[in-house]
């Protein structure tokens, strides 16, 4: 078996409006559109996406949250309905996805030799989480690759928040280990927004977009000073700003998804691609690419001959 | 009054997925204890309020007249499936969502298909009423909310249980002190994950059963920050607002780890 290697990684943030903006036939909420900005930067990334031809995709979500350790999808099938909790009137999504398994054992297996606490998620009648299906479906509408998902950790919130992130940068050095292992050509996916100061109250009409704008000036400049060092590749400081940011824009980065897809991709100090940024009830999102096949860092797709 | 009994109990699925586990079983005991208790009180409905049950915009109450299904907790998924089969009492809860409304609560009903209900209401659900007989007024908690809106909140319950002429009984769902063990344990040796944790679980657990709701309230801040309380202890300002002047005391039915964290079941007068 060849070596495995990640072929790219991406800021891919879920907020169900933009699903709800797009009107597929999996979601039983209607809109007349809405956050188009946020939806087109999701269609170039989509067509970057096919051409790496990846075997896996690979993601982080928020809102599988673990107290008990970082676990991962092991159930080769997952299918039901998808209802948000907090926007249960946008997003109802019947989702049908296909597990790697293999390398989601890989992953937990990993993850326990760096000395984290994983654990395999085998309940056939687990309903994947919302953060989960939004991001899949906003990368890859086909639903035709496998993927890899794995829960969230509370432990940048419980412990200090550095402890935590210091375990989500081990988790990416497992996963990395992992998919080398396993042969596979994996994409990664950050499901994670930026500023997460968001409205109090939903405009009456959710996707007019009259009253979409960022909730706070500070989360906005905050923003947009990082995703500026993320195009220039000044990853070093991006991470040294890391928790102050995380700090005075409470950012949904805390999480871990976007420190665990670069610990995984080994910090590339390359310039991030931005797709493009909106606001989603006041927060802010940003879906940015790095893609390590242009970078040199990773090799092209190259066909099968029979 | 039309509150005829009031618990405060723990949101795990461990009590109720493993009872043959000594320290989870002990739990389960002390919920059908509860649960017995709760049906001699003969209420007409079941008030939750559950710590689980995450809102981030409105307050949301529950207005799908009959809910059932499987669900499965997200992080304690290895031990088991929690079925559930729930009535809701749509109009108790719609003259609530009217009352919190009135009161400056931005408040709105969910009615929709598979909606997620939480652990911990399906868990209190299936130890209290297990034979769904009762129906359920099940309302959130909205992580925007403080002590004081969440008492808020149980007193609009209570008043519109009087006006509706309902006989309530309310249910607080939440945990006390909230330090999980972080790593995998041998589950047959869980105990609270700290002396100082399990010392103020006892301190105020004592404080209930000596009947003194004034020092036991004064000692809610700091309760909650030193042991980490679930959700800031929101669930038992809930209960304060229901019961208002008439909380005093309890009885204790059980007081247990839950992976680390501390679990109690308590009966308040009323």
């Amino acid at each position: 078996m060849s070596k495995g290697e990640i072929v790219a990684g991406y800021l891919a943030p879920h907020p169900p409006h933009l699903v709800y903006g797009e009107n597929p036939p999996q979601n039983e909420a209607r809109s007349k559109g809405g956050w188009e900005q946020l939806r087109w930067a999701y269609e170039r990334a989509r067509v970057t996406l096919e051409e790496l031809k990846p075997d896996v995709l690979l993601v982080h979500s928020p809102h599988w949250i673990t107290e008990q350790g970082h676990h991962f999808l092991g159930v080769e099938k997952l299918s039901g309905k998808s209802v948000d909790p907090i926007f249960p009137n946008l997003f109802r999504y019947r989702f049908d996805l296909n597990v790697d398994v293999e390398l989601a054992e890989a992953c937990c297996a990993e993850a326990s030799a760096l000395g984290l606490d994983a654990k395999m998620m085998r309940n056939p009648k687990f309903r994947v989480d919302y953060g989960t299906i939004t991001t899949l479906h906003m990368m890859r509408p086909q639903w035709d690759i496998p993927v890899v998902g794995i829960s969230a950790n509370n432990s940048p919130y419980y412990l200090k928040m550095e402890e935590g992130l210091e375990e989500m940068d081990r988790l990416g050095k497992a996963t990395r280990k992992a998919i080398e292992k396993t042969g596979r050509r994996a994409v990664l996916l950050a499901s994670n927004t930026l500023c997460h100061y968001h409205f109090r109250e939903e405009p009456a009409i959710p996707e007019d977009m009259t009253q979409e704008h960022p909730e706070t000036y500070e989360g906005y400049l905050w923003d947009m000073r990082m995703i500026e060092l993320l195009r220039k590749g000044e990853v070093d400081e991006v991470f040294r700003l890391l928790p102050q940011f995380i700090e005075e824009s409470f950012a949904e980065i805390k999480s871990g998804a976007f420190t665990w897809m670069f610990a995984a991709m080994g910090y590339p100090k390359i310039p991030g691609e931005l797709h493009g940024y909106g606001t989603v009830i006041g927060t802010g999102n940003a879906v940015m690419e790095w893609n390590l096949v242009k970078a040199g860092l990773a090799q092209p797709y190259q066909a099968e001959v029979a | 009054m039309a509150i005829v009994s009031a618990f405060l109990v723990p949101a795990s699925p461990l009590p109720y997925v493993q009872r043959d586990n000594p320290p989870w079983g002990r739990l389960a005991d002390g919920m059908d204890a509860a649960g017995v208790a709760l049906a001699k009180s003969n209420p007409d409905t079941i008030v939750i309020y559950s710590t689980g049950w995450f809102a981030v915009l409105d307050q949301l109450w529950q207005m799908r007249p009959h809910l059932q299904g499987v669900h499965v907790d997200h992080n304690w998924h290895e031990y088991g499936d929690l079925p559930f089969d729930i009535t809701i009492d749509t109009e108790l809860t719609q003259a609530a969502i009217d009352g919190a409304n009135e009161t400056g609560i931005k408040s709105k009903g969910v009615d929709y298909d598979q909606f997620p209900i939480d652990t911990g209401t399906i868990v209190a659900s299936n130890f209290l009423n297990a034979d769904n007989r009762l129906p359920l007024l099940n309302t959130s908690n909205n992580l925007y909310h403080d002590w004081a809106l969440t008492e808020q909140l149980g007193n609009v319950v209570a008043k519109q249980a009087v006006k509706l002429g309902r006989k309530i009984a309310v249910v607080a769902v939440g945990g006390l002190s909230g330090s999980f063990y972080r790593q995998s344990i041998n589950i047959a040796d869980d105990r609270i994950s700290s002396e100082q944790d399990d010392a103020w679980n006892r301190k105020m657990l004592a404080l209930i059963e000596a009947g003194d709701s004034v020092a036991m309230l004064a000692q809610c801040p700091d309760y909650a920050k030193q042991a980490k309380v679930d959700m800031g202890f929101k669930h038992m300002a809930f209960i304060k607002g229901a019961l208002g002047d008439q909380l005093s005391g309890g009885k204790v039915h059980a007081y247990e780890p839950v992976y680390g964290a501390g679990a109690g079941v308590i009966e308040f007068s009323v």
